[in-house]
């Protein structure tokens, strides 16, 4: 499988960037690590006639902690990230997350950002900017703007970037440390796309769950909940009455025993894992 | 139309060619410099076999172009042994029957010397866990498990003398 013929831009400032984009528009798609790019290409559901390569603009290339949030550029690789030695300090969902996106070879070379660029409603740092309600830095020549996950995600491989806007950013809100994280996730193979993904959030007796993979965008729910059992009972009525996706790999019915089951797990973890312990 | 010129060093080698902007680095290192150890499975990112080594990380040759790797360091299937002959992974491969048709084996080489690098002493789950992104389809894995298992288990035992 061979990708169709375009043209390459291998850009070296971000400014350089937002010029082609300017000028290509919806002809054109940013190059990152090109883990999910690469593949539609080959099997030509997009054929663009410009790539723009970002790998050398070296200004997105970096992640830090500011306003209260973890800021990861568009440059930077998962497993750059995941070999953060205060990941489990500062974003503890995340660290809990990167075992199953995908797999070491494809983590070396895929980005943060490209992942939530891709918008699969399965696909676990998309459930965690869901759920962590972090938002998306967009950038064009012109302005820049920052969009809330709830605004941005608009559906499977959808989402509200403008064909001259760079995803400059993603941000993760970082919560005070009693909060607990809780994630579980279910595939049919190690590194596989998630069939049902739990994230679990607990502040206190305030819950935020964040199912992903059963409908066309993470959906979220937040409830009160003051003992696990509680959460459990609260998590199985919301599995048995919102809708839920059907398609070849699972039926509807799985998904909602997957949702019960992960969910509980989530709860669980959430429930006993303090981030100061680990350190 | 081959306008990028592309600059590699192959295993040790430097390595020059042209190149059209949509060559993947597989076929790159297949057509144009000859390196045919590398094996093209899947073509979007599945299978694993196309894993190499650039600049001392794996990635799949597959999902990455030619031209974003002008200038760097790759290491492929044809660097893993010796003038001796094979490495002891490729050895404990043969031994174990770690292979049978051969067409995943450089993938799983690249892979395993690069779970090895990271974590010199895995448990059996890490082994599996670790090469999860290559697919086999004679083996069962039982076999290139063990291999792993057991390059470990020398590899710790060789260094253990040497510090002894």
């Amino acid at each position: 499988m061979k990708s169709a013929p375009f043209v390459m831009h291998q850009a070296t400032s971000q400014e350089e960037v937002l010029d082609l984009l300017d000028q290509l528009g919806e002809d054109a798609r940013i190059l990152a690590g090109g883990q999910t790019l690469v593949p539609v290409l080959a099997m030509r559901v997009a054929s663009p006639d410009h790539l723009i390569d970002i790998n050398k603009v070296a200004e997105l290339n970096r992640f830090e902690v500011i306003n209260g949030a973890l800021q990861v550029g568009a440059g930077v690789r998962q497993a750059e990230l995941e070999a953060w030695s205060d990941l489990y300090q500062v974003q503890p969902l995340l660290q809990m997350m990167f075992p199953w996106i995908a797999h070491a070879p494809i983590r070396n070379r895929g980005t943060i950002c490209g992942s939530i660029a891709h918008a699969d409603p399965s696909a676990e740092l998309v459930l965690a900017l869901a759920v962590l309600e972090g938002s998306v830095i967009l950038r064009s020549k012109k302005k820049k703007r920052i969009v809330k996950a709830s605004d941005f995600f608009l559906g499977a491989l959808q989402t509200s970037r403008q064909p001259n806007e760079l995803i400059e950013a993603v941000q993760f809100p970082i919560q005070s440390n009693d909060v607990g994280y809780g994630f579980s996730e279910y595939g049919y193979r190690h590194g596989d796309f998630a069939v049902v993904a739990v994230a679990a959030i607990k502040k206190g007796e305030r819950w935020t769950i964040g199912f992903g993979g059963i409908d066309d965008i993470v959906r979220i729910h937040q409830f009160h909940a003051g003992t696990l059992e509680q959460a459990k009972t609260l998590i199985d009525e919301l599995a048995s009455d919102i809708e839920v996706r059907e398609d070849p790999t699972a039926t509807s019915g799985f998904r909602r025993h997957l949702m019960r089951k992960l969910g509980a797990r989530a709860c669980l973890q959430a429930m006993e894992v303090k981030r100061d312990l680990v350190r | 139309m081959k306008n990028h010129s592309v600059n590699v060093t192959l295993n040790g080698m430097q390595r020059e060619a042209q190149c059209e902007s949509r060559t993947t680095l597989l076929d790159f290192i297949r057509h144009d410099l000859g390196a045919t150890g590398t094996h093209a499975g899947c073509e979007h990112g599945v299978c694993g076999a196309c894993t190499v080594e650039v600049d001392g990380q794996i990635v799949r040759s597959c999902l990455m172009f030619a031209c974003q790797a002008n200038g760097a360091r790759i290491k492929t299937v044809e660097g893993v042994g010796n003038s001796d002959g094979m490495s002891d992974l490729q050895r404990a491969f043969k031994k174990h029957h770690a292979l049978q048709c051969g067409f995943c084996t450089p993938g799983f080489l690249m892979s395993a010397e690069d779970l090895l690098r990271k974590n010199p002493s895995p448990t059996e789950t890490d082994v599996r866990e670790g090469l999860s992104g290559n697919l086999c389809r004679c083996t069962g894995y039982v076999g290139i498990v063990e291999a792993v298992l057991e390059v470990a288990k020398t590899r710790a035992e060789a260094n253990g003398e040497m510090h002894a």
